[in-house]
């Protein structure tokens, strides 16, 4: 309990300092959100006012600290641009790129895995070269080019979804989550490619170790040594892998968003940058930050839990 | 000993070599002007006198590929040149001399990379604009942490390794054990790294032009060219495959430079 | 029970053989020593009968007979019934020999799983049984350790307890007491005598330490480069060496008087 504690602790702290960090900068480069609201014709007077009535006179630190208090309370602010609340425009985009990027993290999860103990038994032999290639191929394939492919194979010839007509959540799950299946897809093929590869190369390694040679001395066959022994303890450096591709998600979605015209965080992120909508921004960047750290820090969770040597703190 | 033929590194210098060459030579002649518009010529399959085709402008898009890849090159090239010079600078300062200044570039450095690169670069773009100057700006910065991480391992490892020991003893400077001794050694590390960062420079301009904060006109990468494409998939589905074909073989390429240079050294330890 | 004729051993990779015409018989609950520098051989010519070398990377001929079945040549089917049912092996480094996410108990009782149908409460009261008799103190507490939680004499002690608990024909120690202190390995090897005595198992221990192999093995063979220099009882081999290695070997042992002389 005690590893946990510690772990939640140091991502709380981190996130501390991140949003801390994140609006300092936002001041030094917004520059005077009055005047961009009301823009250059505005009187001081109605400057002034706006300034008082959005509590921008009072100490940074009283102001970072609401502004934090916000995230709690659901209170960030009001998008430059809409005019309505940031967190109103958040948070369904939010919803929506959360599903997509869990979609697309259980499908590589659940076929990088299997597939890289798999293909260990091509390793030295003539069908390496073709495995490795067509692995190199899938990481080659830019996101977006998959995404045109698909999106036009799965959405115009074969009408499984209507691209650019994105089904609410809250309406019609299912058919949401259909839409956002055929995007998770092609965020997740590099992805697994890259996974099954990293993983390859630790089984790899794993099976050059002592204990392999005291399993087979015991009567293991090959696949008995991959499944009993070498599996579990390649696992912690995957799921490692599996946390940072969790926070890669997200990057990708930006993209694969705007070719399968899905509402999510990734466009709002772009369209709120274009446009200098600091307060969107800002939120943005902080929630990206904890996605982030969050993915790091259950990773980091699972794998005390996999091999008991990194509950006393120390690398295995 | 036999010597085993390096298959993916032989098939990734002819692929890339191949693709580079041409490049080169588009940088100089191209079959036709690649911003000709030809009225009469519009949507045009592949074929004899247009080899992808046109598009809806008529132009010929072998020319904008040939054109267009010159840029998408220039521009990973360069991001990955300043990358890995400010990075191995960064990793070869930290990495020798250790530290509390150590620890803490890495924890820092750790942070950075956790997050998601196109993501900075966005950041980084939302201050400067985007353009290809920028582009190069901003993914050159994010880059360096990567390059650090790795360079700084090698440092650090050959710190306290016998020779560079000798080598102080017998009073080199620490520039001198840094550039003649250690640079070197970390060529090992370096060279996959930079196809690497090679590679995600690529497909990171390419997504940032076609999300459109990427280069902007006149210029075309072959990202933005995609994002053209997309529109008028129905009609030229050639434009697309054409151009996200070549950005794919570019990377695939390198990735087999990669794939073999790690074999390569697999071999040798 | 084991017979081993003209045994060569050649890696690939390498000029000279490993091992040039070895010829060895060990009898039934006999303790064998097998002693030599490193690189005389001796670990592969183990790791021969123990059928671990990897066949591709070596080429191999002769005879290894395991009570009359040919080892050396047997198909891999035959091998994974030899492996651990009729051979256990214990290696040098205990801690880096065991899958270190895996407990203890089951690790030991890992042979039984594989051949026999015992059912899981049944292998663990043969682990706890086994782990007893290998004097280790707390056997429920050792059962569900982790390996990293187990000093390096419980570890091997429990390396062997999991050699054993099927009772195999034959264990090969391949320097079984190199990595541990002094005194954990005398306690080791007085633990082997006493397992050699009350179940008969045959056992080859290899080492290049003669002072150690002297205390436990009755007979010894002393292997220089790939060949038997010499071979007979322990005392015979001792006191009246033959050959001109073995002097060497027996004079180079420190004693608290200075050298032994012969």
């Amino acid at each position: 309990m005690k590893y946990a504690l510690k772990r939640i602790l140091t991502l709380l702290l981190t996130m501390l300092l991140v949003s801390f960090l994140t609006f300092a900068a936002f001041e030094l480069i917004s520059g005077d959100p009055a005047q961009t609201i009301l823009g250059t014709e505005a009187t001081p007077e109605l400057l002034a006012a706006l300034r008082e009535e959005m509590g921008l006179n009072r100490p940074f630190l009283t102001r970072y600290i609401s502004w934090l208090a916000g995230f709690f309370s659901g209170n960030l602010g009001i998008s430059y641009r809409y005019r309505i609340p940031v967190w109103e425009l958040i948070a369904p985009k939010l919803e929506v790129t959360f599903w997509m990027c869990v979609v697309s993290f259980v499908l590589i999860t659940v076929i990088s895995i299997p597939l890289a103990v798999w293909s260990y038994r091509f390793v030295g032999g003539p069908l390496d070269f073709v495995r490795t290639a067509f692995n190199q191929l899938c990481m080659a394939v830019p996101t977006f080019f998959v995404g045109i492919l698909m999106s036009w194979l799965f959405g115009i010839v074969l009408r499984l979804f209507v691209p650019g007509d994105f089904p609410d959540l809250h309406t019609d799950f299912g058919a949401a989550l259909g839409h956002l299946f055929f995007a998770a897809v092609c965020l997740s093929i590099p992805r697994i490619a890259m996974t099954v590869r990293m993983m390859r190369s630790t089984v790899i390694g794993e099976m050059q170790k002592a204990y392999v040679r005291t399993a087979i001395s015991r009567g293991n066959d090959r696949r008995a040594v991959l499944e009993r022994h070498v599996l579990k303890n390649s696992l912690t450096s995957a799921v490692t892998f599996l946390g940072q591709t969790m926070a890669e998600l997200v990057g990708g979605s930006v993209v694969v968003e705007q070719v399968f015209g899905i509402p999510g965080l990734g466009r709002l992120l772009v369209a709120s940058i274009s446009t200098r909508d600091y307060p969107v921004v800002e939120a943005l960047v902080v929630i990206l930050a904890f996605w982030v750290v969050l993915a790091g820090t259950v990773a980091d969770l699972v794998n005390q839990q996999i091999d008991p040597r990194l509950r006393l703190g120390g690398d295995a | 000993m036999k010597k085993k033929l390096n298959a993916y590194l032989l098939a990734g210098l002819i692929i890339t070599g191949a693709l580079l060459l041409l490049t080169l030579i588009g940088a100089f002649h191209t079959p036709h002007d690649p911003n000709a518009m030809d009225s009469l010529a519009k949507f045009q399959r592949p074929g004899a006198g247009h080899v992808f085709g046109t598009d809806n402008f008529g132009r010929d898009i072998f020319s904008r590929v040939l054109k267009g890849s010159g840029t998408t090159l220039a521009i990973a090239l360069a991001t990955v040149a300043i990358g890995a010079v400010f990075g191995t600078l960064v990793g070869a300062l930290t990495g020798y001399f250790g530290g509390i200044v150590d620890d803490a570039l890495m924890r820092l450095n750790d942070a950075l990379t956790a997050f998601p690169s196109i993501l900075l670069a966005l950041l980084v773009i939302s201050l400067v604009g985007p353009g290809k100057y920028n582009v190069v700006l901003a993914l050159g910065l994010v880059f360096i942490p990567s390059f650090a991480r790795v360079t700084r391992t090698a440092f650090a490892s050959l710190r306290d390794v016998n020779y560079i020991t000798s080598a102080r003893l017998m009073g080199a400077s620490n520039l001198r054990i840094l550039a003649v001794h250690m640079l070197p050694n970390t060529m090992r590390v370096l060279l996959p790294a930079i196809t690497i960062g090679f590679n995600n420079a690529v497909l990171a301009e390419a997504s940032m032009s076609f999300l459109g904060i990427g280069v902007t006109p006149p210029d075309a990468s072959l990202g933005y060219m995609l994002s053209e494409a997309q529109s008028m998939f129905a009609r030229a589905p050639w434009y697309a495959l054409c151009t996200g074909g070549v950005i794919a073989l570019l990377v695939f390429g390198a990735g087999l430079i990669g794939e073999g240079l790690q074999k390569m050294d697999r071999e040798v330890a | 029970m084991l017979e081993i004729r003209d045994l060569h051993v050649k890696f690939h990779n390498r000029d000279r053989e490993a091992v040039a015409g070895i010829s060895l018989t060990i009898a039934d609950g006999e303790i064998m020593g097998l002693v030599g520098e490193s690189g005389s051989g001796k670990s592969v010519t183990a790791m021969s009968i123990a059928g671990l070398l990897p066949r591709k990377q070596c080429d191999l001929s002769g005879d290894i007979l395991l009570d009359g079945e040919d080892l050396l040549h047997a198909p891999r089917s035959a091998l994974r019934q030899i492996h651990g049912r009729r051979i256990g092996v214990v290696f040098q480094e205990p801690m880096s020999a065991m899958d270190p996410l895996m407990r203890v108990g089951e690790q030991v009782g890992e042979v039984l799983r594989i051949h026999t149908k015992l059912t899981p409460a049944q292998r663990k009261q043969k682990v706890l049984e086994v782990l007893a008799s290998v004097e280790l103190p707390d056997p429920e507490g050792v059962y569900n350790k982790y390996p990293h939680e187990l000093s390096g004499g419980m570890l091997q002690r429990a390396m062997i307890a999991a050699a054993i608990v099927i009772h195999p024909s034959l264990l090969l120690l391949d320097e079984p007491t190199t990595a541990l202190d002094v005194t954990i390995q005398a306690q080791i090897l007085e633990l082997l005598k006493k397992l050699n005595a009350e179940k008969g198992i045959s056992m080859l221990f290899i080492s290049h330490n003669l002072n150690v192999v002297r205390k436990l093995c009755r007979r010894v063979a002393v292997m220089q480069r790939g060949l038997l220099v010499e071979e007979g009882d322990t005392d015979q081999v001792f006191f009246h060496p033959r050959h001109p290695y073995t002097k060497r070997l027996i004079e180079a042992i420190p004693t608290r008087h200075g050298k032994e002389t012969v």
